[in-house]
């Protein structure tokens, strides 16, 4: 903790520093030139916002789907979106925004290619916005719903929780809202502060009835995304803000889905199972390689894909093989979604166990602006917990 | 760090435009534009100009400070058809529906009459779990189901019941919901009163308030591009009306130009919350020009009046593709459900006014007998027949078994997931140890 406190006040200081010399070498030049011009006095890392804590990793081209082309994650997902406008004609898509593209380009275009009775904005209220694609679904016609980020889903939770996720189990199967699908940017994106970071899954994990699905990259996204769409059930699909552009790889042009609940084991270990899911998986990566790199340890590392409901047999086996087990994910620590991995996995692997379960999350905090660098389970953190279960 | 930059180009914490993001909207062909809005075509306006040039308003300029009253001692007028004793007020407004649909209409009411009171009966005597009765406002659900199209589709709030009797939704089944039996088409999931039938377009019932509203609008939405010419109608009390949800399907509606009723049935309490307390403006047919929908008031004890608006409104809402709001102004006669005394709130004397005075059942009577169509005889004959109908349901809805207690677990998703089916075999085994501590001899095998 002092350690910490000391390190902040260290780079407080030298902001501090930084700036009045700004000042009082640019005085008297204009204000506006010397508030633009960057400080020559300043080459410290401190003064200058921070480079992203992974480091993308691309999957290798996928052969299997036919022709593919150079996608990021936004571009993959208005990929999987005209696909679907383009096979189902009773599909729509709505939300705040997404007439123009959307805020964050996912819907470029295609106003223009499928029309404004399509691919229309809405008014300004997410309970009406899911409300809305409910109504829709009700009738058999898909409806894609856009939630301009995760954190503003709430006003919208009644409506998921107590109706779209209940629609079929209340009427006995008379109706349902299965060909719903709700979109919206999730996680942490290096200055998204409390309001434009947030990883709700948990909330929504609590919810029997409904599908979450979180994908690490443009190829996942487009796959999972479509299975989201035809899947006839309601499903929410968040989408790592932070790898909008970050993320680039090839993918397939035409339709192609990846199966729902069903957890991607992307590298086979033997001394440790790490599971995350998101951007978080690029961490737990690259903690994989430092294992194997400084401490020789052999990780197995499992991209969940599917929060609810999750693929527990995927994750049970791995951890037989290994006993050890570290979950990682942003959202704050106290009933994240670690905490029911760590549950099921004690309950039907304990004997297997070498190590108590560990998690590596964020604090019990609201998502901190300035702070973010420390907040989030980076790679050192994942690290160090991974070294201590290992010399448990 | 591009992400970031890119990410700061188009939104902000405060999430208003940003410079960029105005320009992209201002692109040719980058979105449609509304077609009501006139003051966006005009593509080029002069600053010497003085009128207002503002997108969010088409108004006039005043230099006189005035604030607008708001209207609540002489609100919006109450459309009627008949007087409180049934006769037609002014001839051209009377629908003139033929003898056999004005006795569909009060048999309808009736048969509602007595079914709702046996089943609150049976509540009160432990046969049924809960009751909600209908009492005072047949006239506003057959009025209006009568209006319609069978096919259009119906999303209520749980005070509706006369809807489904007036398309003919079968005794027994009514029965076996309120019971939870073998024959309820919602698997016994549900407490009593929360139907629902997809073979007449009756959405199931739920318990929130109000969050059938915006759904409605995404079902006329869906109704308007598949070409259907049919038209959605959303009933809800004045209490939902306070809802977000109300107001966030008003705006959508309106917005989205979508073919709906809505359909508000003011009665007078949300359970014990009188209107005073509800709202403080006109009522809810005073809001619907706020959102820019057509709105009417009507006297919803007046099955003609109720008749008359819901048919134009329908006839409009398809062929225009725009809501309408019906606020049916009635009263509810009955407890809120058999959780309720109302004398706590308010005095029998209020209660029976209504019960005696100002009746949908016994205005409708009165219409018949003018015409000739009901006599005393049909009358008795009529209530000793219903009452039989409705016993004979009840018996046979009593000696049912419950549904399978697999039926637990379905239809939570389509399919059912691994660790679902896991629970599921855990019941199973433990009733075969425990399984003399539960009622499984009600239930079926």
């Amino acid at each position: 903790m002092a350690f910490v406190a000391a390190a902040a006040g260290c780079v407080l200081r030298l902001r501090a520093a930084a700036a009045e010399g700004h000042w009082r070498r640019f005085r008297g030049v204009g204000l506006a030139r010397g508030f633009l011009h960057p400080s020559a006095t300043v080459e410290d890392a401190a003064q200058r916002r921070q480079v992203a804590h992974f480091t993308f990793q691309p999957d290798p081209e996928p052969r299997e789907y036919g022709q593919t082309q150079k996608m990021n994650l936004f571009q993959s997902i208005t990929s999987a979106l005209d696909n679907s406008l383009a096979k189902d004609p009773t599909a729509v898509i709505f939300g705040e925004d997404v007439a123009f593209g959307g805020v964050f380009r996912c819907t470029v275009g295609l106003r223009d290619k499928y029309g404004k009775d399509r691919v229309f904005n809405t008014p300004l209220c997410e309970q009406g916005i899911v409300g809305f694609g409910i109504g829709i679904a009700v009738t058999g016609a898909t409806a894609i719903a856009e939630i301009q980020f995760a954190d503003y889903i709430f006003p919208a939770f009644d409506q998921i929780v107590n109706e779209a996720a209940k629609y079929r189990y209340r009427s006995g199967d008379l109706f349902n809202c299965g060909s719903l699908t709700i979109r919206s940017p999730w996680g942490c994106v290096g200055h998204g502060a409390l309001y434009h970071s947030q990883s709700p899954e948990a909330f929504f994990a609590h919810c029997p009835g409904i599908k979450v699905v979180i994908p690490r990259s443009p190829f996942q996204a487009k796959g999972l995304l479509l299975s989201c769409i035809e899947d006839k059930n309601p499903c929410i699909f968040f989408e790592p803000k932070i790898l909008y552009r970050a993320a680039a790889e090839q993918v397939p042009i035409e339709p192609y889905n990846i199966p729902l609940s069903q957890a991607e084991v992307i590298q086979e270990g033997s001394d440790v199972t790490l599971v995350a899911w998101g951007t978080q998986v690029h961490v737990i990566r690259e903690v994989a390689s430092m294992a194997k790199e400084k401490l020789g340890v052999s990780c197995e590392v499992i991209d969940l894909r599917t929060i609810i409901p999750w693929d527990v047999d995927t994750v049970c086996k791995s951890v037989i093989k290994t006993g050890r087990l570290l979950i990682s994910h942003e959202a704050p620590l106290t009933g994240g979604f670690a905490s029911e991995i760590s549950s099921t996995v004690q309950e039907e692997c304990f004997l297997n166990l070498e190590a108590p379960i560990s998690r590596v999350c964020g604090y019990d905090t609201p998502f901190p602006h300035i702070f973010e660098p420390f907040y989030i389970p980076d790679k050192w953190k994942c690290y160090d917990a991974l070294r201590k279960m290992i010399n448990y | 760090m591009a992400v970031a930059i890119a990410a700061g180009r188009v939104w902000r914490p405060n999430r208003g435009l940003s410079q960029a993001a105005v320009l992209l909207l201002w692109r040719p062909g980058a979105r449609g534009l509304a077609r009501s809005h006139p003051h966006r075509q005009q593509q080029q306006f002069s600053s010497l100009d003085d009128k207002p040039q503002f997108p969010g308003a088409s108004a006039e300029f005043i230099d006189k400070l005035e604030f607008i009253q708001p209207n609540v001692i002489s609100g919006i007028p109450i459309y009627r058809v008949m007087d409180r004793q049934g006769q037609i007020i002014n001839p051209s407004e009377d629908p003139h529906l033929p003898k056999e649909k004005v006795l569909k209409l009060y048999k309808s009411m009736t048969l509602l009459n007595t079914m709702d009171r046996i089943l609150y009966e049976s509540q009160r005597q432990g046969r049924i779990s809960f009751y909600m009765t209908n009492y005072g406002e047949e006239g506003t659900h057959v009025g209006s189901a009568a209006a319609l199209d069978n096919t259009d589709l119906v999303f209520g709030q749980y005070r509706e019941a006369g809807v489904l009797m007036y398309r003919d939704y079968p005794l027994e089944l009514f029965m076996a919901q309120c019971y939870g039996n073998i024959s309820d088409l919602g698997k016994g999931r549900q407490m009593p009163v929360h139907y629902g039938c997809k073979e007449r377009h009756f959405v199931t019932i739920s318990s929130p308030l109000a969050t059938q509203i915006p759904q409605a609008v995404g079902a006329a939405y869906a109704a308007k591009r598949a070409n259907a010419n049919r038209v959605v109608i959303c009933y809800f009390g004045e209490g939902a009306a306070s809802e977000g949800d109300a107001h966030a399907g008003f705006n959508f509606a309106a917005t989205l130009e979508c073919p709906i009723i809505f359909f508000c049935r003011n009665n007078g309490y949300a359970i014990s919350t009188p209107t005073s307390e509800q709202y403080r403006g006109d009522g809810i047919a005073a809001r619907g020009p706020g959102y820019g929908i057509m709105s009417i008031r009507v006297d919803g004890n007046d099955v003609f009046a109720v008749y008359n608006a819901t048919k134009e409104a329908r006839r409009r809402a398809v062929a225009e593709n725009q809501p309408f709001l019906i606020e049916a102004m009635t009263y509810r006669i009955g407890h809120h459900s058999t959780s309720d005394d109302s004398s706590a709130y308010r005095s029998v004397d209020e209660v029976n006014y209504w019960d005696k005075q100002d009746h949908p059942i016994s205005r409708l009577r009165h219409y018949l007998l003018s015409q000739g169509w009901w006599d005393e005889e049909q009358e008795k004959a009529w209530r000793k027949q219903s009452r039989k109908k409705v016993m004979e349901a009840f018996e046979q809805a009593e000696r049912k078994p419950k549904p399978n207690p697999n039926l637990l677990f379905s239809d939570v998703y389509q399919e059912m997931p691994a660790q679902l089916r896991k629970q599921q075999e855990s019941l199973a085994r433990h009733l075969q140890t425990y399984g003399e501590h539960y009622p499984l001899e009600h239930f079926d095998k």
